[in-house]
């Protein structure tokens, strides 16, 4: 129960506790982390392939970007929920709503990636003989990437917490741990939970700025 | 060699991750048991202790379980059941009668005839309810302590004439369930001010009679720290609540003898006062149901 | 189609539209929370982005303070704020507040801070001391992207106040989350279509005040900067 930042004299971490329940804690965090990766990565797939369409033909645009950010709009836990009549308590019910967000974000920065490319280094590509699909894949897309890569950090850093509010369907995840933490009145759970949660995000985060020096040393930081 | 990754080599990467992630996201089978159950409970604390004594049970008894804790309401897990996503739960005969007859009103005080009515309903749906246990949790109302003082409430008749001056607070299936809120209205005639939804017996419950948000709230009678609380149960003086003994509901098609028989041990060794035991090591000890069910079980030499 | 019948009706029940679970209840509501918590928010925000952008400072300490604020989860925040200041409005609107503050920080930041310094030095050479430089020439140029990330929070604010009904607040999260806990799947399909369409109407509202707080000229200077606004999800 609550009662200011000192409940009863409480501490906010349980070591003990901590320290017999690291198999779990585990366990969550790993489930956490399948969930971001696989998402992301069912985004990818699906958001390239029509993000390069989208951008080649204006018509396509507006109705791809209409359809996925309407699922967008979908709060997350009406969206889990409303996934169970079709895919009852497993990892689909929640992976296919998260890669679904994930693709709007990853769309809009793949189309907006393609459409920065200066029309000047595409006629010059042409210019040196490149078919379409050699140019796509050795050009446009590498120059493409920081705007993708960009949109992959806000993905992840938002799939990450979002994950948390499918534990509350038991879907497994950190957010078990805010779960507990919040049905026992117990803080040290929710402190576990919160502070993972916290730092997988801001290793993500880093890791893909990082990523992205490494792989596009040109491009201005942002 | 100082060549930068080349952003083909991230790509690449990317997809190489989503493979493997996608790969150890399988499980093994396992060779060698003699069946797979898979064992749901509601989401508080005592369903999770009863799911675990079942499943550890059977683990000890060579069956592979696979668990679904805290899976949500009746509302929840009823359907999950009936569609064969998951294999047995603990129920309570009064509450769950209610549920499979969509509120006919056929429970009663007397737990067999409960349970065998329980049954007939149960049996067109492929499931059955195996031997009832004497351990009864059943939902009651509590008020705070003052409050109790200031009407000069002993049951639940005593709040037909102020009912339009509390708040009741409950799980958001409150109003839905028969022997929740229409219960209240038709049983006793108390009509609330208001309804607040929160959570049985939860966190936000607690929360809400510490600040006056609501007077009166539903818990668990099994519950054990409502003395803790400063609450007192209004006792059920019309018998709205009824038989809510803890019985294991099952698909048939798993109900071997040999399942029956251990699920029917476990019933046997309980009692209301072990239950209430129970939830105090998970509720005031903050231990875990598993640690708590399987120190049970050693107790009672299952494992010998 | 028998489904969406049933959301239709369940929308013109006249009952569904009174009470302390009416549709008018939970929409007020829901709209006070993330009202207030934009509000105060932006109050919070903005002085702290514009101040950092106009003086070039620290800018990235705000950056890296303002990940840290996205990288944090909306239901935990919601529930250490209940945990700690127990049931009601006011811990729900202090975590929504804290969700609100990060993309206002950066969009100040940078709107500030990606003034042209040609007009900055031209306005100097004009004159203007400095605050009067930073009211009457920076901050109306940079207003559209400062509008950017008020309105991206504000969105924000919107779908995680939804998540507020699981510690036992109110708002149109209660209706999915009551929805889910009664297996009324009209109720919880029909909230959640409420939501998204609060969250379309804020859209347009602050699209809307933008375009008419911002004189055409400097609307359309800073067309594409105003664009890179990304909606970021928290619930």
């Amino acid at each position: 129960m609550s009662s200011g930042l000192f409940l009863d004299g409480e501490p906010w971490v349980d070591w003990s506790w901590v320290s017999t329940h690291i198999p779990t804690i585990l366990g969550y965090l790993g489930q956490h982390v399948e969930f971001t990766v696989i998402s992301l990565a069912g985004g990818i797939v699906i958001a390239l392939p029509l993000g390069v369409a989208a951008q080649r033909r204006r018509g396509l645009r507006l109705p791809l970007l209409g359809a996925f950010g309407t699922f967008y709009t979908i709060p997350s836990l009406a969206f889990f929920a409303l996934m169970i009549p079709y895919t009852g308590i497993s990892d689909l019910t929640a992976l296919i709503p998260l890669t679904l967000y994930n693709v709007l974000i990853l769309l809009r920065n793949v189309t907006v990636g393609l459409d920065e490319v200066p029309a000047d280094v595409l006629d010059a590509a042409d210019g040196m003989g490149y078919r379409p699909f050699a140019r796509l894949l050795r050009i446009e897309l590498p120059l493409a990437l920081p705007a993708m890569l960009a949109g992959l950090r806000v993905a992840t850093v938002s799939t990450i917490g979002i994950i948390t509010i499918a534990s509350v369907i038991a879907l497994g995840g950190l957010g078990e741990l805010i779960y507990e933490g919040f049905i026992e009145s117990f803080r040290t759970p929710l402190v576990v939970g919160m502070v993972l949660c916290v730092a997988l995000a801001l290793v993500a985060d880093v890791s893909l700025a990082a990523a992205k020096r490494l792989a596009v040393p040109w491009a201005r930081s942002g | 060699m100082n060549r930068k990754l080349g952003p083909r080599w991230l790509l690449a990467g990317l997809a190489a991750l989503a493979i493997a992630a996608t790969a150890c996201g399988s499980t093994p089978s396992s060779s060698g048991s003699k069946g797979t159950i898979t064992v749901a409970g509601f989401n508080f604390a005592e369903s999770s202790i009863m799911a675990e004594l079942y499943a550890q049970a059977l683990e000890h008894d060579g069956y592979t379980v696979n668990r679904k804790l805290r899976l949500g309401p009746r509302e929840v897990v009823g359907p999950a059941i009936k569609s064969g996503q998951i294999d047995l739960y603990p129920a309570y005969a009064a509450t769950d009668l209610e549920y499979y007859n969509s509120g006919a009103g056929e429970a009663s005080g007397d737990v067999n005839a409960t349970v065998q009515k329980l049954n007939a309903r149960l049996q067109p749906l492929g499931l059955e309810a195996l031997t009832p246990s004497a351990a009864v949790d059943q939902n009651a109302f509590a008020v705070t302590k003052a409050t109790a003082a200031k009407y000069n409430l002993t049951k639940l008749s005593d709040l037909a004439p102020i009912g339009n001056q509390l708040v009741l607070g409950a799980g958001p299936e409150c109003p839905t369930r028969p022997f929740c809120l229409p219960g209240l209205q038709n049983t006793y005639g108390i009509h609330f001010k208001d309804f607040k939804a929160l959570d049985t017996d939860g966190p936000a419950t607690r929360a809400a009679f510490a600040n006056g948000a609501i007077q009166v709230g539903l818990v668990f009678s099994s519950d054990s720290d409502l003395n803790k609380l400063g609450l007192v149960v209004l006792q059920d003086d019309k018998h709205l609540e009824n038989a809510d003994n803890l019985v294991p509901i099952i698909r048939t098609t798993l109900a071997t003898d040999e399942v029956k028989s251990v699920l029917n041990k476990i019933s046997a060794n309980l009692d209301t006062k072990t239950l209430i035991t129970l939830n105090g090591q998970v509720e005031l000890n903050h231990q875990d149901p598993d640690a708590v069910a399987r120190a049970f079980l050693q107790q009672h030499n299952y494992f010998a | 189609m028998d489904f969406l019948h049933g959301v239709w009706l369940w929308f013109t029940n006249g009952s569904h539209w009174q009470g302390s679970d009416g549709i008018p209840t939970r929409l007020g509501e829901h709209v006070h929370l993330s009202f207030e918590a934009v509000v105060i928010g932006a109050v919070i925000a903005l002085p702290i982005g514009v101040g950092l952008g106009h003086y070039g400072r620290f800018g990235n300490l705000a950056i890296s303070v303002s990940n840290v604020g996205r990288a944090v989860p909306s239901y935990g925040l919601l529930v250490i704020a209940f945990t700690v200041f127990g049931l009601g409005d006011g811990p729900i609107v202090l975590a929504l507040t804290a969700l609100a503050i990060p993309p206002m920080v950066t969009n100040s930041y940078v709107a500030l801070s990606e003034v042209d310094p040609d007009i900055k030095e031209a306005a100097r050479g004009m004159g203007y001391r400095e605050l009067v430089q930073l009211l009457r020439i920076e901050l109306p140029l940079a207003v559209p992207l400062i509008m950017a990330g008020v309105r991206t929070s504000a969105i924000q604010v919107v779908a995680t106040a939804t998540v507020a009904a699981l510690v036992a607040g109110g708002g149109l999260g209660r209706y999915i989350v009551d929805g889910f806990a009664q297996f009324d799947y009209t109720k919880l399909f029909a909230g959640a279509l409420l939501v998204a369409a609060l969250a379309l109407a804020t859209e347009l509202l602050l699209s809307g005040l933008q375009r008419t707080l911002v004189p055409k000229g400097i609307r359309l200077l800073t067309a594409s900067a105003s664009r890179r606004a990304t909606a970021f999800k928290t619930a």
